[in-house]
Parts: structure tokens; sequence; C-alpha cells
């Protein structure tokens, strides 16, 4: 397990996760520590889950929470030899909570800490916050498949 | 409606006792979602299940909604635009403080693609 700190991003964000605009969902990886990450996303009008309002859709927040989940993924794969990040999937959201939709210009700072992976899926567990204010946060499984 | 006409459309409401409706949807495989997910490679994300959900909720109740809260959301298989142009969503919804509590799947006639449950605040 590679640790490492830094306020700059580790890598390019392409090279760690396989979503594509209109549905790319984290900006950069900031931080890894052991099993734990922090992601950014600066909330922009080209999301696909920004509604009318200027607001993303509550959905978007879970993407984002598995995107940022996949970039962390992604850094670990590539730092084991890989040379395209894995493409996982959502298999399971426990006990999301929403307590505010990000708006377009907040940047949302996504902690994210990895549980161990038995037979290709991880349990994960994310949090959410706009500066000090934590507006969501929830579990999830990630499945990626051997193939 | 974020996804209505654009990611999915509505083929057929069926109304069911209470709150509770089947509504038959289809996948629309030109949305523009599929450009990032993924590219070549067009999978359903499961989050716009998850809001085409809320959608026919919204159609259900006349209201508008949010979740406030998914307590369980169990994606049991990949669903795409070609192997599933056409799924059914069961929603039954029941009033519970400001708004109500929600249970929906997805499904076609091969397996089931999402169970759901979780609460809206009306907004």
């Amino acid at each position: 397990m590679t640790c490492m700190t830094t306020s700059r991003a580790i890598s390019s964000i392409e090279k760690l996760i396989p979503q594509r605009s209109p549905i790319m969902m984290v900006d950069e990886l900031l931080r890894v520590d052991g099993y734990e990450c922090t992601c950014r996303l600066t909330v922009r009008d080209d999301i696909f889950f920004i509604e009318e309002d200027g607001r993303m859709a509550e959905p978007g927040v879970i993407e984002h929470i598995a995107q940022s989940a996949s970039a962390f993924a992604g850094y670990m794969a590539i730092a084991e030899g890989a040379v395209e990040p894995p493409v996982g999937y959502i298999g399971e959201v426990r006990n999301f909570r929403l307590f505010n939709r990000p708006r377009i210009g907040d940047v949302l700072t996504t902690v994210i800490s990895m549980g161990p992976t038995v037979a290709g899926v991880t349990i994960i567990n994310g949090v959410v916050s706009v500066g000090d204010e934590k507006i969501a946060e929830t579990q999830m499984k990630i499945f990626v498949p051997e193939d | 409606m974020l996804l209505e006409n654009r990611y999915f459309s509505v083929l057929s409401e069926k109304r069911g006792e209470g709150l509770s409706a089947v509504y038959r949807l289809a996948i629309l495989p030109e949305c523009n979602v599929y450009e990032g997910h993924f590219p070549g490679n067009p999978v359903c994300p499961g989050v716009c299940n998850i809001e085409t959900i809320k959608e026919c909720a919204i159609l259900l109740c006349g209201e508008q909604l949010r979740y406030s809260s998914i307590k369980q959301c169990r994606m049991t298989a990949l669903a795409t635009p070609s192997a599933c142009p056409e799924i059914e969503l069961q929603v039954s919804m029941t009033p519970c403080g400001k708004g109500y509590t929600v249970q929906a799947t997805i499904a076609d006639e091969n397996r089931t693609y999402m169970v759901l449950k979780g609460q809206f605040d009306k907004s």
C-alpha cells in the first residue's frame, strides 16, 4: 500500500477513472493515506446531474462518491502496474443521507474510507463536505468484474 | 424533470392501490450520458435509475420530491440500453413526516436491476 499526502493532484484524473464528460464527477485525487483518500470536485454547469435551479440532483452526489472511490481504486491499480483504471459498478448504496444539495461553484471535498475487498466487492464509506459543512454521507459496495 | 424524455420515456402507467403504480419505460439509447458512461461501452448508470425512480414517484403523486435518504439500494444486475431497451418500474409510497417513504423495483422479463428503499422530502 502506497501512502502519500499532497496538496496537489496525484495524477491526471483521466488516468484514474474510466468515466468521461458529461458524467465525469471528480476533478482531482488530492490525498491517499493508507485506506483513506480525499477527492475534490468543483460543481460546473455542464455536469449531467445539474438541474434548472443550478443545483445537483441527489443521485449526482452518490455518483460523485462512487467516482471518488473509483479514483482511489484506479490509483492503487496503477500503482500495482495496471495500464487502464478498472471499471467498477455500484453494487449497493446503504444509509445515504443528503443534508444539502450542492450548487454550481461549490467545491466538494470527499473523504473515502475503503474496507476490505472480498470476491471483487469493496465496501466504502464516503463523506462529502462543502467547506466545513457535511452535505452528504453514504456507505457503498463497489463491484469490479474480473472478466 | 432531469431525465424524463432524455434518459427514459414513459410508455405506460398502471396505477395500483394507494400511492402505487407500475411504469413501463423505454431506455433512450441516444442519451448523452453514454458518451461518458462509458466511452464505447454504454452502461446505464445506476444513479440514473435512482433518479428515474424519483421522477416516476413525482408523476405518481404530482408533487416535487427530493431524496433525503436512501436506506438501501441494491443494484442486482448491469443494465445497458441495448440489452434492456424497456424496463418495468414498480413504485409505492407511504406518507411519512414531511414526505414519503418509497419502495421501488426496476426489472424486465429476465432480471431485476434495482431494489430501493428510501425517503422523499417534498420540495
